[in-house]
């Protein structure tokens, strides 16, 4: 489904940080469209045809693992962008690419995204800080996949995907959240029950409602707010 | 005698850039457990190891470090200096002895400014760093300390010309994040099994195809992506 380009209004930060004539000229080459949930956006060792400026709608990175369902390494949503392999020079995907919250995005050809980079020095310099900011999430994860309690990092991954889903309610089922984390789902259910009792958040058929946001930061570990002072700093 | 040639990433580039750069390139020996950068502070050089091996580490609050990447004769400790980081998140430290270069933050964003192929050499390299870092985010959550203690002296020795690294168990326990009793009956297990020998705080690798066989499937993982995206690395 794609509707008119240029009416729509535009909600993804990293596009919003550009001057308005270079934002514009960005979007003109961009298409709007509507994401489907699961819906597949690229193949670990398939070609990447697009980049995908998410405005609502959130896309999944999983590390293909020879596993049924692979884990996720990254997140994207109206914060930034899928395509930094593409920024880098790539064609082929390293991971596998999926929707995770159904929604809108812009959406453009990885060949004229990468004309627009090289043309485009502020687009250049938008996207390289947003890698670094990514990079640097890489890291954090590292530590906190090793160090962070599972009622911890349950908590820090649903402010995460509230955030992206720009609502206190997103759709979730307990398996893709223990399967996301790489921790078994008893252990996701456990903490996702004690969050429920303590009216952090309601769970009910598959979506997820956020009732205290406060509470539920406090819940999780120090990532979450390290990783809002991230963005604030670098694509605030 | 160090040749700055033996890194390959400063080995690909072309005899014009890099006898702009020779002017800059400043040998350095880096001694085991030093740390060329902490986390949080701006960095001043860029590093290319040539016979030393580097740790990429993220520290957290309560000062439990997890390893991220391992940086060798592939690559160049640094790559948030020029893609707009001020600061740089992680901290680095030299995990097995030897020389290297370094070269002033200046005249490597300088370089990179310029565009042409040290732009394109470091946009894929670090493509590589991110899945790499990727990989091991996942990894730390997934694999025990055994397949992960494997795919890391496979790392370290792809790096290196001979397959003995100098170690102590501290720093290994300190690097993968574990306590150091898992890496002493780790490395326990691998001697035992004559992959192994540990002696003197010197780890040698007897059977090469065997620890790639102990090794989670994180170590082909990246090694093939590495392969892919820098060619100009020789195989191992």
């Amino acid at each position: 489904m794609e509707e008119s380009a240029r009416s729509a209004p535009i909600r993804n930060q990293l596009l919003e940080r550009l001057p308005r004539a270079r934002r514009v000229q960005v979007i003109a080459r961009c298409e709007r469209v509507q994401l489907v949930n699961m819906e597949s956006i690229a193949e670990a060792g398939g070609e990447m045809r697009n980049v995908y400026f998410p405005t609502g709608s959130s896309i999944s990175m999983l590390v293909p693992m020879g596993e049924s369902l692979p884990p996720e390494v990254r997140l994207a949503g109206s914060e930034g962008f899928y395509g930094i392999s593409v920024a880098l020079g790539m064609t082929i995907s390293p991971v596998h690419v999926r929707v995770q919250e159904p929604g809108s995005a812009w959406r453009i050809g990885s060949a004229a995204f990468r004309r627009e980079l090289a043309r485009t020095p502020t687009l250049r310099d938008c996207v390289n800080r947003y890698i670094f900011v990514i990079m640097t999430q890489l890291m954090r994860n590292a530590g906190c996949n090793r160090f962070h309690s599972v009622p911890q990092r349950v908590a820090r991954r649903l402010l995460m995907m509230a955030d992206r889903a720009h609502s206190a309610t997103f759709h979730l089922t307990h398996e893709s959240l223990a399967n996301v984390l790489g921790v078994r789902r008893v252990g996701v259910t456990e903490a996702a029950s004690a969050l429920q009792r303590h009216r952090l958040i309601e769970y009910s058929r598959g979506s997820v409602t956020v009732l205290d946001r406060p509470g539920l930061e406090r819940a999780s570990c120090a990532c979450y707010r390290d990783d809002i002072a991230l963005y604030r700093r670098y694509l605030g | 005698m160090s040749d700055f040639r033996q890194n390959h990433l400063l080995a690909a580039l072309s005899a014009t850039q890099l006898k702009r750069l020779s002017r800059d390139l400043e040998a350095i020996e880096m001694p085991l457990g030093d740390a060329l950068y902490e986390s949080g502070r701006q960095p001043q050089y860029v590093y290319f190891p040539t016979t030393s091996i580097i740790s990429l580490l993220y520290v957290l609050e309560s000062g439990a470090s997890a390893q991220i990447a391992v940086v060798g004769n592939d690559g160049v400790v640094g790559v948030s200096l020029f893609m707009g980081g001020e600061t740089t998140p992680s901290r680095a430290v030299v995990q097995s002895a030897g020389l290297g270069y370094r070269l002033a933050a200046r005249a490597i964003k300088h370089e990179f400014i310029r565009g042409g192929p040290l732009q394109g050499l470091m946009l894929r390299y670090t493509q590589s760093l991110i899945t790499q870092m990727a990989q091991t985010a996942v990894c730390n959550r997934h694999h025990s300390v055994d397949q992960q203690l494997a795919r890391w002296l496979l790392h370290s020795i792809d790096r290196l010309a001979v397959p003995h690294i100098t170690m102590t168990q501290e720093l290994i326990a300190s690097m993968l994040g574990v306590r150091r009793e898992g890496v002493t009956e780790a490395a326990g297990r691998l001697q035992k099994a004559g992959v192994i020998s540990y002696r003197r705080g010197q780890i040698s690798v007897l059977d090469r195809r065997k620890l790639e066989r102990l090794s989670c499937e994180c170590y082909e993982v990246v090694r093939k992506e590495t392969a892919r995206l820098l060619p100009w690395v020789p195989p191992h």
